[in-house]
């Protein structure tokens, strides 16, 4: 399944991708099965209760919003020829938002690709996994702009998979950590490049990783019974339809499964974001001019990772 | 002024409500205002509604308001105080002053956007290492807050934790990057706030210039009990906080002995936006024993951590071993 969060009439809601690449709001469609097959009074309420008012809450639910969601899918399908009671969406009639806007924690690994780290000139990979948090208010969704501060000169595009988690996570071991995924989605980790290499004296990396819009994330969460393998995936990046990054998640240095057990000792719960780090071919590791790759106004970044989904953002001047 | 964030004994979850402290009880502040606005003078029917709006639930929703929700207040505490603790009551008949003991105090902030602690803040800290120019700062995930009270775990993975004050700058009108001049009228109050650290896994990270684990495990914060409306700028650079370890002061400061203005901090963050009810805390990195520099205290189980400020209040804490918590 694919769920996403999406924006009709200035109201956030969650859906879910149909057959024919339309949205269907699962409130909505789940309260109408409610009251049709089941003749529950108060359904609009039951469905709010069962599927909760936003994403985090959704996968805090679990399994049974899961079935509910595919429940409310297969009722939506009855309701395509009939004036649908805002049921279900093309594409033109909403914006989508990343599948969880507003993670709890935004975990990016770094320096987690042994091309990266080479191209980066970093002496040696890391002995423990590397990761640092991203504002989770840095979250934007798959076609929103990406605003471009006058801050920053160096400006750069890191495309990774986001890693879902489903269900409070504590001190797991690496066999179990995909018990606790949801699902996945495609990411941007925009970067700026030189403010990092200011923070690099005080040793802390915040500031470079967090202007407003450096995490497009979306366009789905798909769900991780569509993708048996996560380890496996083509991970792909152009800049106005220049391929600059053409990877795959096999060459990470610490896999899916070991960053959610070496995170997991910190407490991790439904909606937190861990994302994988970037291959080779960011702007910052082009020999020997980078300046041609730094990103800027109009430039169009487009991240796809495999079987997941595309974003596409266009970089903007403030 | 105080403002806490509590839940009445036997209420819901998501059913906080704010609190200020009068003649010993605690006044919900919502009903308060009610009350003022159903059976003062403006005698208004929409009385709990307009209520709920100015003071609602949660302390950020109330900052967002600005001076009309701080006039609110004022109404909410001067009708109370003129009407009597103890005589007080809503619209309705219902109770607003409480016992302290009938209310659970939450952490004042529970999901702010910016919550940081500004690094290296601590004047005698920087004074050994080479001056920074820039007040860096590392975010805090609001998951790890806790207040006076909860108990803070030791984590499995670490053999050094140790414990940091701080004063937390509470903003109260969002803003973009903001000119130091402008940068005062953005501040609501403060609060207090102890930044817990696994200091072996932080040096560790520090070689990776990351900061993740070290600072965010659960209860690896401790923020309230309350906060104070902001002062007179010379009286908020007064303020006292100490850090205490089993009755022991180990750490002791005011503003003044941080090498950054709370100016040039706001200024500096408010680069990527700051909203009402994100903090940045500033505080003691060193621990002064005998006006000495000494490494941090290492906590162990059975520990009493103690922050206070007598403007602020204290927020207390049992240190205890992971093991001694079911999970």
């Amino acid at each position: 399944m694919k769920l996403v969060t999406f924006v009709y009439q200035h109201q956030e809601r969650v859906g879910a991708v149909d057959d024919t690449g339309d949205i269907v709001d699962l409130a909505r469609a789940y309260a109408g099965y409610l009251r049709e097959a089941e003749g529950k009074p108060h359904a609009d309420q039951l469905a709010a209760a069962i599927l909760g008012r936003d994403m985090i809450e959704f996968l805090q639910r679990g399994e049974r919003s899961l079935e509910a969601a595919r429940k409310a899918l297969t009722y939506a399908k009855t309701k395509r020829n009939n004036d649908n009671g805002g049921i279900v969406f093309n594409r033109q009639q909403i914006r989508l938002m990343a599948p969880v806007p507003r993670p709890g924690a935004l975990i990016s690994a770094g320096k987690n690709f042994s091309d990266h780290v080479a191209e980066m000139a970093s002496k040696k990979g890391p002995v423990a996994p590397v990761a640092f948090l991203k504002l989770p208010g840095t979250v934007i969704g798959p076609e929103d702009d990406i605003p471009h501060p006058p801050e920053v000169k160096n400006l750069d595009y890191e495309v990774e998979l986001a890693v879902i988690i489903g269900k409070p996570c504590i001190e797991v071991s690496e066999k179990e950590a995909l018990e606790y995924v949801v699902g996945y989605s495609a990411f941007n980790d925009i970067s700026a490049r030189d403010i990092i290499r200011s923070e690099n004296k005080t040793g802390i990396h915040l500031m470079g990783k967090s202007f407003p819009g450096f995490a497009p994330m979306g366009p789905y969460l798909v769900t991780k019974d569509e993708i048996p393998d996560p380890q496996n995936l083509k991970v792909k990046l152009s800049v106005n339809g220049e391929v600059r990054q053409d990877s795959n998640l096999g060459y990470m240095i610490f896999n899916i499964h070991a960053m959610i057990a070496y995170w997991s000792q910190m407490g991790l719960n439904p909606g937190d974001v861990l994302t994988t780090g970037t291959p080779r071919g960011v702007a910052a590791g082009r020999k020997p001019d980078q300046t041609p790759w730094w990103l800027k106004p109009n430039d169009i970044v487009e991240a796809e990772v495999e079987k997941v989904g595309c974003l596409r953002n266009r970089i903007v001047s403030e | 002024m105080k403002i806490y964030l509590g839940l009445l004994e036997g209420s819901l979850p998501h059913q906080t409500r704010l609190f200020s402290a009068l003649d010993g009880k605690l006044i919900d502040l919502t009903l308060a205002y009610s009350a003022y606005l159903a059976q003062g003078q403006e005698a208004r029917t929409n009385a709990y509604e307009l209520a709920a709006y100015y003071i609602p639930s949660t302390l950020a929703g109330f900052l967002e308001h600005g001076e009309q929700s701080l006039k609110a207040l004022e109404e909410a505490v001067s009708f109370s105080s003129k009407s009597g603790v103890d005589e007080m009551r809503g619209p309705g008949g219902e109770k607003v002053a409480y016992d302290p003991t009938e209310i659970r105090i939450l952490p004042p902030l529970q999901k702010p956007e910016k919550s940081f602690v500004i690094g290296f803040s601590d004047r005698a800290r920087v004074e050994a290492i080479p001056r920074a120019e820039i007040p860096s700062g590392f975010y805090k995930l609001p998951q790890t807050f806790v207040t006076s009270g909860a108990p803070i775990v030791l984590p499995r993975f670490s053999e050094e934790v140790d414990a940091d004050a701080c004063l937390a700058i509470v903003i109260g009108k969002a803003g973009r990057r903001i000119l130091p001049a402008q940068a005062w009228d953005h501040v609501a109050g403060v609060t207090l706030l102890i930044d817990i650290t696994a200091r072996d896994i932080n040096r560790r990270e520090g070689l990776t210039t990351n900061n993740l684990l070290g600072k965010n495990f659960p209860s690896s914060t401790s923020l309230g009990p309350a906060m104070l409306l902001k002062p007179p700028r010379k009286d908020l650079e007064a303020i006292e906080v100490e850090l205490s370890i089993d009755g022991s002061v180990k750490q002791k400061f005011t503003l003044r002995d941080c090498v950054f203005t709370i100016e040039q901090i706001i200024a500096r963050w408010s680069i990527l936006g700051i909203k009402p009810g994100d903090f940045f805390a500033i505080g003691g990195s060193l621990t002064l024993q005998n006006d000495r520099l000494q490494s941090p205290v290492p906590l162990k189980a059975g520990f009493n951590l103690r922050c206070f400020s007598p403007a602020i209040g204290e927020l207390s804490h049992p240190i205890v071993s992971s093991g001694g918590i079911h999970r």
